[in-house]
């Protein structure tokens, strides 16, 4: 996997926390390239998106997300972006319940998920960073699950994340169309 | 020989030589005649079953901030992974006590405040002044009936309450000290009673500024006054107060009354010291919430600054100073460096002030800081030049001309707000970009502090977002204080039943994910549905603010009582108690619960019974923390914005654990599995579609009838349709019998139940023969408290 690290010289820039006072101890996540997030979502015997607020903003992303589901990788969808997917016939595993709520199932050990298999990789798209990022600290200390971020703010707390695409909109969304283009069908 | 009596009946006969100290005559209580309950004034270990029970179901959630803790000598640890550190807690210990300390602040700010109004109180109108909150108020202080057991008659009474409360406070901050607890449950439970306590504090608060200072007695039709950025005749001297304490900014509209210049002059203020203000007197005027201190200092507008407590920069002098606005600091709690001039003549303080010789003094006679403030805001407006406000054309440009887009800004301001692209599009002549911004900047300034090229980015912002700024001003109407009992009695059958769908307090600060307007767009939705809506705080003066296309506000265009379809303002932070006393008094007014030190009934019946659910859409300070958790002790939601994850904390249950989702049914003597409704006491949302679909969801209560149910359905149903766009996941959980359907969905809905869930239905009949969590029985009698189940079927 260390290869397959974002390093320096490479086109993506360097990874910066999305919050300076946002200081670590522990870990922080690996600054990764689309083909990785890729590769781990393949490997992964039940991956699931998550999708939050800016899919309300921006339809780059709702088409991101429609090409997950159409590879085979469920939503659960929050804070009303389950509205623009719907529109463009996804059928979420849920449209009701909040990230919070999302993130405290998860840590269950117990739950199986919305379709009755616990969820191993969650991939996480489109939410309001500082939100996002108490979830994923949660998730960082208390669960096995593996967190992906692939927003436009490095995240921290997740296990693997995008690094800072801020200044360049374009960069991330073709991140993310190589992230889709890697992704293998799914039974 | 001393004898002290403390409390009871002495026979003393005979005695010689002996002298007797009476520490208090206690006089009968003839016409309060309910016995008292199990819990008066209860210690941190009376209400701990109730708070685990609720723990139980509504298990702890915690985000940690920081992987470490660093609280004592022995760390900094590492206590990532849920590790212990050196003294042997844990990550979600340490995170449970940090809650528990956060709501200490908060209990501490509103009982400290409490006191310190009290002892000024009953020294100026002494403490036999009677506590009358108006014709229609019998149930006058139900926290403190509730909690303490007690039925304050006098100002003097509402010591006993604060005794109380201070003495908690002591107790569970003592706990958070190295080496007390080590279960995270049991540091929810201590911030949950301290957050109790808390609203105790806000209730003699606000009762003893009620009663001394003729605030307005729960009348439905205060006067509105006007809020916002662009209040203020600029031709007129202007004194800003800023705070939560109005004992030192109502000496000065005294002073001025009392000089014929109330009409001469602009006090305006910021947070909830202008909602106190406002109560006192209406000539006064709301410029805004916490986070509009910079906007108002950085503009220029006060000619004098007076501070009180609570939510106020840190750094007001420095910010006063660089504007040359002369600051005068009246509370113990912030004395910001000043110098104490309490003992030195008016002329003098005055002359030292407008030299230059101090910035600004510390004050808390309360009459000379009167003066003191109107002469030197008379002669600052004198000497005042006329400015562009924040910057000029050509500073504008100059000063947007240096950004680099470095992004240092956008790395640490609280919201990631882009202010490199604003920017970068004001380089190009564009500024939309940037003035875009206003509405969500919080004006902290910590983007001008990381910028290397020292751009004034708040002037920055707010001199391009001007025009959105100044046409932020509308009309609050004032704080009202408590809910009348009459309006109980009227409401109470309606909301327990459900046919009032439930009720929405939008509370606390504001701190928003986005654009201002979604506040009012939020409590519009609840409005126009029939939803009473409450507010206070920061919330109640923002919506002031906000105008529709014909220039009202909601206070403008919904009444203000407590009834369906109305706009409640109970006041400042204090007031809250309010909120927290109308749902108390629902349970006693309507459903004739005894109150007197009955916490566990009183709150079990809420959680099942009282469709009441807290918002606050943009918490930040630690007294958000304790009233939240103090409502949720008291069985009422709270749905938060998404900076409310910051609290670490959030208590929220599991739809798939059917073993927590019961009740004991009083009337068939049985434990029955119930719908999770609630299934949370406290998360946060993070858009406004999220947060409209949540409120409508967390009124639903175990105890609804057919009538209510269907009806909040129908809003729950209609409201995610509208917003996410599909029917919630969940509904088919909260159907007891197809009474409980919307009638306008009834047929699709049991299509859906029977197709997608299995349930069986006779469609001869309508009717749903299996599936349901549970029937509807009509006499459903539900609690989750031993005590109380025994209790009601003793009889």
């Amino acid at each position: 996997m260390a290869s397959e690290k974002v390093s320096k010289g490479e086109k993506y820039p360097p990874p910066k926390r999305f919050q300076v006072a946002d200081i670590q101890v522990a870990r922080e996540a690996t600054a990764v390239k689309p083909e990785v997030v890729a590769k781990m979502l393949n490997k992964a015997k039940n991956p699931v998106l998550v999708t939050g607020k800016f899919l309300l903003r921006e339809p780059e992303l709702v088409d991101i997300a429609v090409k997950f589901y159409e590879k085979g990788i469920p939503i659960i969808a929050t804070g009303g972006s389950s509205k623009p997917l719907i529109e463009k016939g996804v059928k979420p595993l849920s449209v009701v319940y909040t990230l919070h709520q999302i993130t405290q199932y998860m840590l269950d050990p117990d739950w199986k998920g919305f379709n009755g298999t616990a969820y191993d990789t969650v991939v996480y798209l489109g939410f309001t960073p500082y939100y996002l990022s108490r979830m994923l600290s949660a998730m960082k200390h208390f669960s096995k699950i593996t967190t992906i971020s692939i927003d436009e703010f490095y995240h921290p707390h997740a296990r693997f994340s995008f690094t800072n695409l801020t200044k360049d909109k374009e960069l991330h969304y073709e991140m993310l169309r190589k992230v889709v283009e890697g992704l293998e069908e799914r039974k | 020989m001393v004898f002290e009596l403390k409390e009871g009946i002495f026979v003393l006969d005979e005695l010689k030589n002996v002298s007797i100290k009476i520490g208090k005559v206690i006089e009968e209580e003839e016409e309060w005649t309910e016995p008292i309950g199990p819990t008066p004034m209860p210690g941190i270990l009376e209400l701990r079953n109730w708070d685990r029970k609720l723990m139980e179901r509504y298990e702890p959630f915690y985000a940690p901030m920081s992987d470490y803790c660093n609280l004592c000598t022995m760390g900094p640890c590492d206590l990532s992974q849920n590790k212990k550190g050196a003294c042997g807690i844990d990550l979600k210990t340490t995170k449970a006590r940090l809650v528990t300390i956060a709501c200490c602040i908060g209990a501490a700010a509103h009982t400290a405040h409490a006191r310190h109004l009290l002892n000024h109180i009953i020294e100026e109108y002494g403490e036999d002044t009677p506590i009358d909150l108006g014709p229609n108020i019998n149930v006058e202080a139900p926290n403190i009936r509730l909690i303490c057991g007690i039925k304050p008659k006098t100002l003097g009474d509402l010591r006993a309450a604060l005794d109380w409360a201070e003495s908690e406070i002591v107790k569970v901050l003592h706990s958070t000290h190295i080496g007390n607890e080590e279960d995270y449950i049991d540091y929810e439970s201590k911030a949950m009673h301290v957050s109790m306590a808390d609203h105790v504090g806000m209730e003699v608060a606000d009762i003893a500024q009620m009663v001394a200072y003729n605030l307005p007695k729960a009348e439905p039709d205060t006067p509105l006054v006007d809020t916002g950025f662009g209040i203020v005749d600029r031709t007129k001297p202007v004194i800003v107060v800023v705070g939560h304490n109005v004992m030192y900014a109502r000496p000065v509209a005294d002073y001025l009354e009392e000089q014929g210049l109330i009409d001469q002059f602009e006090i305006a203020g910021l947070c909830c010291t202008a909602h106190d203000m406002v109560r006192y007197n209406a000539k006064a005027k709301i410029f805004g919430p916490i986070y509009y201190q910079l906007r108002v200092i950085r503009a220029g507008l006060p000619d004098v600054i007076i501070s009180d407590e609570q939510c106020i920069r840190a750094d007001l002098l420095s910010a006063c100073k660089s504007m040359g606005i002369p600051l005068i600091a009246t509370s113990d709690a912030a004395c910001r460096g000043l110098p104490n001039r309490n003992d030195d003549p008016v002329d003098e303080i005055i002359k030292d002030i407008l030299s230059g010789k101090t910035p600004g003094v510390f004050l808390d006679d309360g009459e000379k800081l009167a003066e003191v403030a109107v002469k030197v805001a008379q002669e600052i407006f004198k000497r005042k030049q006329k400015k562009e406000l924040f910057l000029t054309d050509e500073e504008l440009k100059e000063e947007v001309s240096k950004c680099t887009q470095c992004m240092n800004c956008v790395f640490t301001c609280p919201h990631n707000l882009r202010i490199d692209q604003g920017m970068k599009a004001g380089q190009d002549g564009d500024y939309s970009k940037l003035s875009a911004l206003e509405e969500v900047c919080i004006a902290c300034g910590k983007c001008e502090q990381v910028c290397p090229k020292n751009i004034r980015i708040i002037n920055v912002i707010m001199k391009t977002g001007y025009n959105s700024l100044v046409s932020k001003t509308g009309r609050t109407r004032v704080g009202r204080g408590p809910i009348q009992d009459t309006e109980i009695r009227n409401v109470g059958q309606p909301i327990v039943f459900g046919q009032i769908p439930g009720v929405i307090a939008a509370v606390g600060c504001i701190n928003y994910p986005d654009v201002m307007q979604d506040i009012r767009d939020i409590l519009e939705e609840f409005l126009k549905r029939r939803y009473i809506v409450v507010t206070s705080g920061c919330h109640a003066m923002d919506i002031g603010m906000l105008k529709d296309e014909d220039g009202q506000t909601l206070y403008e265009k919904y009444p203000g009582n407590f009834d369906a379809g109305c706009l409640v303002n109970t006041g400042s932070c204090v007031s809250n108690s309010h909120i927290a006393g109308a749902v108390i008094k629902i349970a006693n007014i309507f459903a004739m619960r005894p109150l007197r030190g009955n916490y566990e009934e009183i709150a079990d019946y809420t959680l099942n019974r009282v469709g009441a659910v807290g918002f606050s859409w943009g918490p930040y300070s630690h007294k958000a923390a304790s009233i939240a958790t103090g409502f949720n002790r008291l069985g009422v939601p709270v749905v938060v914005g998404p900076h409310g994850t910051k609290y670490r904390r959030a208590y929220i249950g599991k739809l798939w654990k059917s073993e927590k989702w019961w009740v004991y049914d009083i009337k068939s003597r049985q434990k029955v599995h119930i719908e999770p409704a609630p299934d949370v006491l406290i998360a946060a949302v993070e858009t406004k579609e999220e947060a409209i679909v949540q409120l409508a969801r967390l009124c639903i209560r175990p105890n609804d009838t057919s009538q209510g149910r269907q009806i909040k359905l129908t809003h729950y149903l209609e409201l995610s349709q509208k917003y996410l766009g599909a029917l919630p996941d969940d509904w088919h959980l909260y159907v007891r019998s197809e009474a409980d359907l919307p009638l306008k969905m009834k047929d699709s809905l049991l299509k859906i139940l029977e197709e997608e869930h299995g349930w069986k239905i006779d469609w001869d009949k309508k009717k749903i023969v299996e599936g349901a969590i549970r029937h509807f029985d009509a006499g459903f009698n539900p609690t989750i408290v031993e005590a109380v189940y025994e209790k009601y079927t003793k009889k």
